[in-house]
């Protein structure tokens, strides 16, 4: 019983930097933009949280720090894609690797040294409930902020003109432009929120899932970021079951280790396969006369790319 | 290429190569020292002119590869698991009663040629007739492709007694891709790579088919007018650029490392996309360009011994080298810079 316990409270601290990156990478590609600097900028932004954490000892401050530099990265690449008129592929792929050298360059000082880490903070009385309270309630503060953000990112695509404003400009950048929208600050706006979620996953990385910096700190969590995004069909809610998921599948994959090794190596890569098999669906329910498929399935693996995702603005903007 | 060109993209390759020396010395280190560096690391003696030749080619070869699938207009992220993909046919080859025999590089490289072109033409198949985003299925196909070789070598292929991850027993010597000389010159990949290089230099600027590919690339939907199919097309670029690809882990399988290990690659992938968003379709820059890059990778080991900085600064160096040349590239700095000097020279 108590190891059940200790392997979901593993679960889902492992889970929260992911959850973040997910959320704010959806935001960014409801906009129309495929931030692909995902990888890079977690990498980055996990070691400047945890310096700025170990130079003040104080670890608010280091995701503070990471979420700026996500922020800055993020308008970098915007900007290139706006003002420039780069491929914003292109960018964010040498983005990626230009980070995560800088961060095994500038990061060789700070190699298994121990910072500040996040306290836990128990919530009082619901932490108290039997199992589910330790489980859910006994966090640290990062874990309960990547569990507001699920809902308040639907709320926010959702429910406000911002959102629908971006969801337009992701959708139809013309029809958007023509209702008076204006594309191109939206998408800045989107990309710019976007990265610092990303940078503050990469804080809440160095900082409490994983923590301190070694060279490397985050390899492939960006790539999986981009699987999981599509994985739950652009929708905060499912996206987030499956950050939950893949944390599920890492902690399987560490109790694995003693049995095969194979096993343990293997399981981390499940996402993408499983990625390619949901967009092959996708695309085949919106090809085929899609009643034959069952509503469960469809609202379970089924998901609305954004129709001009990762496509340029046209000229006149 | 016209003499234009060459002007503004040697401006720009100094500029961006300026830009790079103020980088070094904002981290404090002395450019000219780096550069002497890597220098004498790459070009030093010639054990270590074989080895960056080693380097070269299957950058070479990965980037040939990705200048098929830009030229139809896709992104071929994939090319890191058709690089892994043909690393593991030519393991299989090597591995089997083939292994003691002199043929054995022969049969290997046309195994990694198929296996690498199967690998690009699953992304091609899934982006034509599934809609599947070549960057999303190439960026899937990689991480399985790294996971079929993982279980490779933890698995069938594990060295006798020990599982582990670092890689397959070496190879039997008929394996090895022939050389000559007591330096082991890789004459046979030299050669390989010099014939691609010419190959496609003459398919995509002399034939029909290349400019059909070029035309894909520039406009999907049109083709139809000139009665052939893009899709068809697209999967064409990806089966070429799985397959050269393949040759490019060939090289790394049986003339680098001798074995299977699981970072087979090398990151010579995203390295060569980052090579060609440089130079797009140009073979000529091409092939300078990756003889730079692989002159920086092997040099970079002598940064540790003579400066002590740290390897990654080579990826640095590479990545900011390419940013600057893609934003120089916008902001159209030397053509602004050539009338000026066009001005001062005819007064």
């Amino acid at each position: 019983m108590i190891t059940i316990e200790n392997s979901l409270i593993t679960v889902i601290a492992l889970s929260t930097p992911l959850i973040i990156a997910v959320l704010g990478e959806t935001i960014s590609e409801k906009s129309g933009v495929i931030n692909l600097s995902a990888e890079g900028t977690i990498m980055i932004c996990a070691l400047f949280a945890f310096v700025f954490g170990y130079l003040t000892d104080i670890a608010v401050v280091g995701l503070i720090a990471g979420m700026i530099l996500g922020a800055i990265i993020a308008a970098f690449l915007s900007l290139c894609d706006i003002k420039l008129r780069m491929d914003q592929i292109a960018v964010g792929f040498v983005l990626t690797i230009l980070c995560s050298r800088l961060s095994s360059y500038l990061g060789q000082g700070y190699v298994r040294i121990s910072g500040p880490t996040l306290n836990k903070i128990s919530i009082p009385l619901l932490s108290d409930i039997p199992f589910f309270g330790n489980i859910l309630f006994n966090h640290s503060l990062i874990t309960y902020i990547s569990i507001l953000l699920i809902p308040s990112t639907w709320l926010l695509l959702n429910k406000t003109t911002f959102g629908l404003s971006l969801r337009a400009s992701g959708e139809n950048p013309n029809a958007a432009n023509s209702r008076g929208i204006n594309v191109q600050k939206i998408r800045f706006i989107g990309t710019l929120i976007g990265g610092s979620l990303l940078g503050l996953s990469g804080a809440a990385f160095s900082l409490y899932a994983k923590y301190g910096w070694s060279e490397g700190h985050t390899t492939n969590y960006g790539w999986i970021v981009l699987a999981i995004v599509i994985f739950g069909g652009w929708n905060p809610f499912r996206a987030a079951m499956g950050a939950y998921a893949f944390g599920l599948l890492q902690v399987l994959a560490i109790k694995a280790q003693s049995i095969t090794l194979a096993l343990s190596q293997i399981l981390p890569l499940l996402p993408f396969p499983l990625m390619i098999f949901i967009l092959i669906f996708i695309q085949y329910i919106n090809r085929k006369d899609s009643s034959s498929v069952p509503l469960i399935i469809k609202s379970l693996i089924g998901g609305n790319q954004p129709e001009s995702l990762g496509k340029k603005l046209p000229k006149e903007f | 290429m016209n003499f234009n060109d060459l002007k503004i993209n040697f401006i720009r390759f100094i500029l961006a190569i300026l830009i790079i020396f103020f980088l070094l010395l904002s981290f404090g280190i002395n450019p000219l020292d780096v550069t002497n560096a890597l220098f004498i690391g790459s070009f030093g003696s010639f054990e270590k002119i074989i080895r960056t030749m080693l380097v070269w080619v299957p950058i070479s070869l990965a980037s040939i590869a990705l200048i098929y699938t830009f030229s139809s207009g896709m992104w071929n992220i994939g090319i890191e698991g058709q690089i892994i993909m043909g690393a593991i046919g030519a393991t299989f080859i090597a591995r089997s009663f083939l292994g003691d025999n002199f043929i054995s590089p022969y049969i290997q490289l046309i195994m990694a040629l198929g296996f690498g072109g199967f690998w690009g033409f699953i992304c091609a198949i899934l982006k034509v007739k599934g809609g599947v985003h070549e960057i999303f299925s190439g960026l899937g196909l990689d991480f399985v492709a790294s996971g079929i070789a993982i279980y490779l070598i933890i698995g069938p292929w594990k060295r006798k007694g020990i599982a582990s991850t670092s890689g397959t027993e070496i190879f039997h010597e008929s394996s090895w891709i022939p050389t000559v000389g007591n330096l082991d010159f890789p004459i046979f990949l030299f050669l390989i790579v010099i014939l691609v290089y010419v190959f496609t230099y003459f398919l995509l600027s002399q034939t029909s088919f290349g400019l059909r590919l070029k035309a894909t690339g520039i406009n999907f939907f049109a083709t139809n007018r000139f009665n052939f199919s893009s899709e068809r097309y697209i999967i064409y670029s990806f089966i070429i650029a799985g397959a050269l690809a393949g040759i490019a882990g060939f090289s790394q399988v049986s003339g680098s490392y001798h074995k299977l290990v699981p970072t087979i690659s090398g990151g010579f992938g995203f390295l060569s996309i980052l090579l060609v968003l440089i130079c797009s379709r140009n073979i000529f820059l091409t092939f300078i360009i990756s003889f730079l890059f692989a002159a920086l990778i092997v040099g970079g080991s002598q940064l540790q011994i003579k400066l002590d900085l740290d390897h990654s600064l080579v990826g640095i160096i590479q990545a900011s080298f390419v940013l600057s040349w893609l934003i120089l590239q916008r902001v159209n700095l030397e053509k602004k810079i050539l009338n000026i000097f066009s001005k001062v020279l005819t007064k």
